[in-house]
């Protein structure tokens, strides 16, 4: 290998800044696309970042890893691993596949966007890994469920989710749409690598590579940590991005940007992970609580982070602390019950064993939440599986795209009222799940005040007919893809002495 | 219909069950419709990635107003250069992340060889000095363009209409990083025998911002910055300026290496060229698909290229004085026609 050691030489590859004189800096960096935030240009120059690597050392690391990644994936698709996996298992993969295969080739624009408008050639080289470290998520969540499309149909979905509007999906895409794609390079280094993948995603990557290593799914286990390995590398870029503004005494933007983009990145990710967790992994291979991965991961390790850098906890910090005692509850009762617009099966997760152990994770939970599943049980067991199924739909937030679950909150006794919050702005009027979602709307309104939610468009006739059933083929959902209870009702049955053969239902 | 909360809403009979019917096994994603050949994986991992373009009302899941959608309509759909599909574009080299990195791999490993044959034998060391001191002027200071060739390729990515134009600008500005951290290797080589300055940041900088040869390519890599549309990005990047920048770098450098009698330079700027290969080819493989589609577009791309082929020229012309101030002089005359050939052999391969 060549002799010189790459700290001798690195910094002649990030110096690249100079003054431009045949155009402004407004025309090379648009505002729109590089906020500057009022940092001169020269402070920008002292953006470090905290992680060195070549593009030698780049191509040989990720080499190897695809090599390796590629071997597991051809041993594991022609075996009978993922025949075997568990039900609740093969819902939380569908869902990861259609939620984040394709958004994180968007990603890759994302970071291309920071690796031409980053406002330091470092700053920018990093960035450029990113944009093919995002290349590279985008198109291995696209194969491996490429290969098992003939095992499972619904994988269509890692392809197909983003060209739909899936409620769902819709949420996702807005997320990511302002989190990166539709972001300015300086935002996103703060909101996308800092907030959402050194917050988030080191916790849903980390926690699924586990989860998935236990339940036996190897191919899954292996491809999420190396994709982990990569993030852990590209998230970064946000640190030396705060810094920047803090020492130019910009800390009340870097905080504006962390709190919005923390609260959006929650819900999503109490919708995704939250089911993923305390739902769909079965129960003898779940270690921790969605819960306690939160309280751990999140609000602990991650807020330790923000205090190093001079930042606080955001201003909704007990809302947080709330909403993690319920949404996701709430969340995964109204997937369940309308799971007809979900590309996956999610299984119930309510049998004796599960409910004991939710009760002891989420004291008071079958009192408040375990109500609406013993009506369900109860249905199903009377041979009435349809009277578990929707004839209408939520209100849908105006900010996170999800539908508003106060109601739920507000009977499990966490919230003082069942009303979502109202804003008038502009002749419109806006529905909110939350203080925080509404806030989010507030601090950009030209971002977001044009968009029209699925019911907006459903009460706007956007959406024909308006009926269910032209709902769900608005959201792409044919009805063999509509998702069904993932255990066949057995979840209801459980504890129950009525012999299969005597079901009612199926 | 009304809306409601689910805990207390009304209940539908659905037919959930009639669902289970078996249906075929499918040969690919739905989207690619009816295939009788199973899509490959290059195909499989970019086809219909862009859920943004042509997207309504607007590309982006925000208020169709929003700025960047704003930018994007204006930018991308809006831009003169369109065909009715982009989706048949393919990248000649049908690269996917795995197999750019797999192949570049193998070349880095190549290079690897090549620096330690180099360092074993210290032919860095036994340059003559007045070559040594020629590179610092003709090869130091190439960090700075070459970097605006990278960040350019990477808005070409974030704009293009299909992805596999975007993994195709991706892989280029990867080559463009790969380009700028081998010179830079070399010039703190150079610099640990012949001098520290070499490697001062001023070193590169002050010419790259002050000194006449390099003022008009400075000029058009700036003015190519100011580009959005992000047919005329391309045009800039890839039949202008990166062209005239290859040509210089990847040959002309080269001969002059071999006029210095420095193996070393030459055989490495020489590798330089495989990636610059890799990129007329697609960028020949992008412009005979856009006139295949629609003929107007040869006009399009000539309009945007009267413009950037005139900087590109000038840059060329001030980098050519400094071959002619080499102790082993190259005409300026030559290295302009070198750079005129190299650009209509381009052309002609576009159709252009
Ligand atoms: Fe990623
Ligand atoms: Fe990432």
């Amino acid at each position: 290998m060549p002799r010189l050691p790459r700290s001798e030489w690195y910094d002649l590859t990030r110096d690249m800044n100079w003054d431009l004189t045949y155009v402004t800096e407004d025309e090379a960096f648009p505002p729109q696309l590089s906020n500057s935030f009022g940092v001169p240009a020269e402070s920008w120059w002292t953006w470090d970042e905290p992680y060195k690597i070549t593009y030698s050392e780049y191509v040989h690391n990720q080499a190897g890893k695809d090599a390796g990644l590629f071997s597991v994936n051809n041993v594991v698709s022609r075996s009978k691993i993922f025949d075997n996996l568990d039900p609740g298992w093969k819902a939380a993969i569908i869902a990861h596949y259609g939620a984040i295969a394709v958004a994180e080739y968007q990603a890759g624009i994302g970071e291309a966007r920071m690796a031409r408008f980053g406002r330091a050639a470092a700053w920018r080289n990093m960035a450029m890994f990113g944009t093919l470290d995002e290349t590279r998520h985008g198109q291995l969540q696209t194969y491996f469920p490429y290969q098992a499309l003939n095992k499972e149909p619904r994988l269509d979905w890692a392809h197909k989710a983003y060209h739909t509007n899936e409620w769902g999906i819709i949420a996702a895409r807005h997320l990511f749409d302002d989190m990166f794609t539709a972001n300015d390079a300086v935002s996103m280094a703060i909101q996308l690598t800092y907030t959402f993948e050194t917050g988030f995603t080191n916790l849903q990557f980390l926690g699924m590579a586990a989860d998935a290593m236990k339940v036996g799914d190897i191919d899954f286990g292996a491809l999420i940590s190396s994709i982990q390995t990569d993030e852990a590398r590209h998230a970064q870029q946000g640190e030396p991005t705060i810094k920047v503004l803090m020492k130019e005494g910009k800390v009340d933007i870097a905080q504006n940007l962390l709190d919005r983009m923390f609260w959006r990145a929650w819900k999503l990710f109490s919708l995704l992970t939250g089911l993923s967790m305390d739902y769909y992994t079965p129960l003898e291979h779940r270690t921790h609580s969605f819960k306690e991965f939160m309280t751990e991961f999140i609000t602990k390790q991650f807020i330790d982070q923000f205090r190093d850098f001079g930042l606080e906890k955001p201003w909704y910090w007990d809302q947080l602390l709330n909403e993690m005692e319920w949404l996701h509850h709430a969340y995964h009762l109204g997937v369940y019950y309308w799971r007809p617009t979900a590309w996956w099966s999610p299984v119930a997760g309510a049998g004796p064993a599960e409910r004991e152990w939710l009760e002891e994770k989420y004291p008071g939970w079958n009192a408040s939440f375990g109500k609406y599943w013993d009506v369900m049980g109860e249905n199903i067991r009377a041979g009435h599986p349809e009277l578990t199924l929707p004839e209408t739909f939520p209100m849908v937030c105006n900010a996170c795209q999800i539908p508003v679950c106060t109601p739920a909150g507000y009977a499990a006794g966490y919230l003082d009222s069942p009303l979502p919050r109202i804003l008038d702005f502009e002749g419109r009027r806006y529905t909110f799940c939350s203080e925080p979602c509404q806030w989010v709307f507030e601090q950009s309104p030209d971002q977001f005040k044009g968009h029209l939610s699925i019911i907006d468009r459903f009460l706007g006739g956007v959406i024909q007919p308006p009926t269910i059933e032209g709902a769900l083929a608005y959201m792409g959902l044919s009805p063999e893809e509509m998702g069904q209870d993932g255990t066949n009702y057995a979840w209801a049955f459980e504890g129950h002495p009525a012999p299969a053969a005597e079901r009612k239902v199926g | 219909m009304t809306v409601t909360d689910p805990t207390t809403g009304g209940r539908a009979e659905r037919p959930a069950r009639a669902a289970r019917a078996a249906r075929p096994k499918p040969k690919t994603w739905s989207l690619l419709g009816e295939v009788t050949r199973r899509p490959s994986v290059y195909e499989a991992t970019a086809a219909k990635f862009l859920y943004h373009y042509r997207r309504e009302p607007a590309p982006f899941e925000m208020s169709p107003n929003a700025p960047i959608n704003e930018w994007y309509l204006t930018n991308r759909e809006g831009s003169p250069f369109t065909v009715a599909d982009w989706e048949g574009f393919r990248d000649p080299a049908k690269l996917t992340y795995s197999d750019y990195v797999m192949v570049q791999h193998d070349r880095e490993t190549y290079l690897d060889g090549l620096i330690d044959h180099h360092e074993a034998t210290g032919s860095v060391q036994t340059l003559d000095p007045q070559w040594v001191e020629a590179l610092t002027r003709v090869l130091v200071p190439w960090r700075f363009p070459l970097h605006v060739l990278q960040m350019t390729s990477l808005y070409v990515a974030q704009m293009a209409p299909s992805a596999f134009i975007v993994n195709c600008a991706n892989f280029q500005a990867g080559d463009e990083m790969r380009r700028i951290q081998r010179l830079a290797y070399v010039t703190r080589l150079l610099a640990n025998a012949h001098g520290e300055q070499i490697a001062a940041t001023a070193t590169a900088r002050d010419p790259w911002q002050n000194e006449a040869a390099w003022q008009p390519l400075r000029e058009a890599c700036e003015r190519m910055l100011g580009v959005y549309d992000w047919g005329e990005a391309f045009t800039a990047l890839n039949l202008a300026v990166k062209p005239a920048v290859d040509a210089v770098v990847n040959d002309q450098l080269t001969a002059l290496a071999i006029a210095h009698d420095d193996e070393f330079l030459a055989l490495l700027l020489a590798e330089f060229d495989r990636d610059a290969a890799r990129s007329r080819a697609w960028t020949a493989a992008l412009v005979q698909y856009a006139i295949g589609q629609d003929p107007a577009m040869a006009d399009v791309l000539r309009s945007w290229l009267a413009v950037h082929a005139l900087r590109a020229d000038a840059a060329v012309a001030g980098l050519a004085e400094l071959f002619a101030g080499a102790p082993q002089p190259m005409a300026a005359a030559q290295v302009i026609e070198a750079a005129g050939q190299a650009r209509a052999r381009l052309l002609a391969a576009c159709d252009l």
